[in-house]
């Protein structure tokens, strides 16, 4: 990774140099405020548009988010030696998971998808045992009398809500979120990845490891680990997609620990 | 834009980001299942396309593009999965990665290539190898 030139990190530390010594509530202290919120908008408005295509408006999520940096610039202490973008990040993404938790995001499923995606899980599961395989679109569609294109819509939005992966670099910049919360020098080479998996793999619920290496270590289909774990077949599927988003996620984040 | 020309191929070119990977999901999922694959190889194929995605895109520029190639073959579907141009040199897979496991075991076959002004991945799943 080449060495990147960051003006605004100098900038944010005289910031908050600044606004350790203006008394809160002076019109300073405000004026400095609003410059270290202007400076990150940047990074929220990256980390909104992770969020986006879940029904909320972009410019939402960016409001949102700017609570939690707020929140961040109001807690964050210099002294501890952590960059400023490090520690707010955690605190914006959150503020935005929040969000969605509150709101009930799979709430905001049509009621008439979430009917028929829990008919989907009860359908596989049928035709699963009858036929003593996972069933093909068509099966289903024809067992549940409707049409291919709504199964693979359900299927689709039912494995959604994990968020993208952190280490995708953004097109407009080529930079990775992950690149915001690692020095410049500490990029990652894959045997370093390799060594962080593996308490990455540690921190997994027991039943989200389970099913993990029974997929990719043991090679059983969704349908066997669905019966190995007692769970649906739907079920494993939204486990998986989240369980590989949450790797994606941590590995990153394992570098400044 | 997806096009399904006389060979039955699908091109799908869109921005190198990952928030079109969704993108490739749906239509991967849906040519799967036009091919009567089951429901727990689409998951698969979905789930390979993301890994591709996350894979290729750490080596995109900006203004790269994402592009996928889906071509139908007797039992099966085989998907490329390119970054063009890409940034940099091209690099050596590492076939120990979590990354390169996940992708071997939802597929039949895979395969980093590379030249000059792209570098792809090629996935091959053969439909009920498993099952049927």
């Amino acid at each position: 990774m080449t060495q990147r030139n960051r003006p605004g990190r100098d900038r944010t530390r005289q910031l908050f140099a600044e606004l350790a010594g203006a008394p809160p509530g002076s019109p300073r202290h405000q004026q400095v405020r609003d410059e270290l919120v202007e400076i990150h908008l940047s990074l929220v408005r990256y980390l909104a548009n992770r969020f986006t295509g879940r029904g909320e408006p972009a410019d939402d999520l960016v409001q949102i988010g700017t609570i939690g940096l707020l929140q961040s610039i109001d807690r964050f202490e210099p002294e501890r030696g952590l960059e400023f973008s490090t520690f707010a990040t955690p605190n914006i993404v959150g503020e935005i998971k929040r969000h969605f938790r509150d709101r009930g995001w799979m709430v905001r499923v049509p009621r008439r998808l979430q009917e028929l995606q829990s008919e989907i899980g009860v359908g596989i599961n049928d035709l699963t045992h009858r036929l003593g395989r996972s069933p093909t679109v068509a099966e289903l569609a024809g067992h549940l009398r409707v049409s291919q294109e709504q199964i693979l819509e359900a299927t689709e939005s039912a494995r959604a809500y994990s968020a993208l992966p952190i280490d995708v670099p953004h097109a407009g910049t080529g930079r990775t979120i992950a690149d915001g919360l690692v020095e410049p020098d500490a990029a990652m080479d894959h045997v370093e990845l390799r060594h962080a998996l593996r308490p990455v793999l540690a921190g997994l619920a027991e039943r989200d490891r389970q099913a993990l290496l029974l997929r990719f270590v043991e090679n059983k289909t969704q349908s066997e680990i669905a019966e190995v774990l007692g769970i649906s077949q739907v079920h494993v599927s939204r486990l998986l997609a989240r369980t590989l988003a949450e790797l994606r996620e941590q590995l990153p984040d394992l570098h400044h620990d | 834009m997806t096009v399904e020309n006389a060979t039955g191929t699908v091109a799908l070119t869109v921005p190198a980001e990952a928030g079109y990977l969704a993108l490739l999901r749906t239509v991967i999922a849906s040519l799967a299942a036009g091919r009567d694959f089951t429901l727990d190889e689409i998951d698969d194929l979905r789930i390979a396309v993301d890994e591709a995605g996350a894979l290729l895109l750490p080596h995109a520029r900006p203004g790269s593009q994402l592009s996928a190639n889906f071509a139908g073959s007797a039992g099966g579907l085989r998907v490329e999965v390119a970054v063009t141009p890409p940034a940099g040199p091209l690099p050596e897979p590492d076939r120990s990665s979590f990354a390169w496991l996940v992708l071997t075991a939802l597929t039949d076959s895979v395969e980093l290539a590379g030249s000059g002004g792209r570098l792809s991945l090629v996935l091959t799943k053969v439909r009920g190898t498993r099952d049927r």
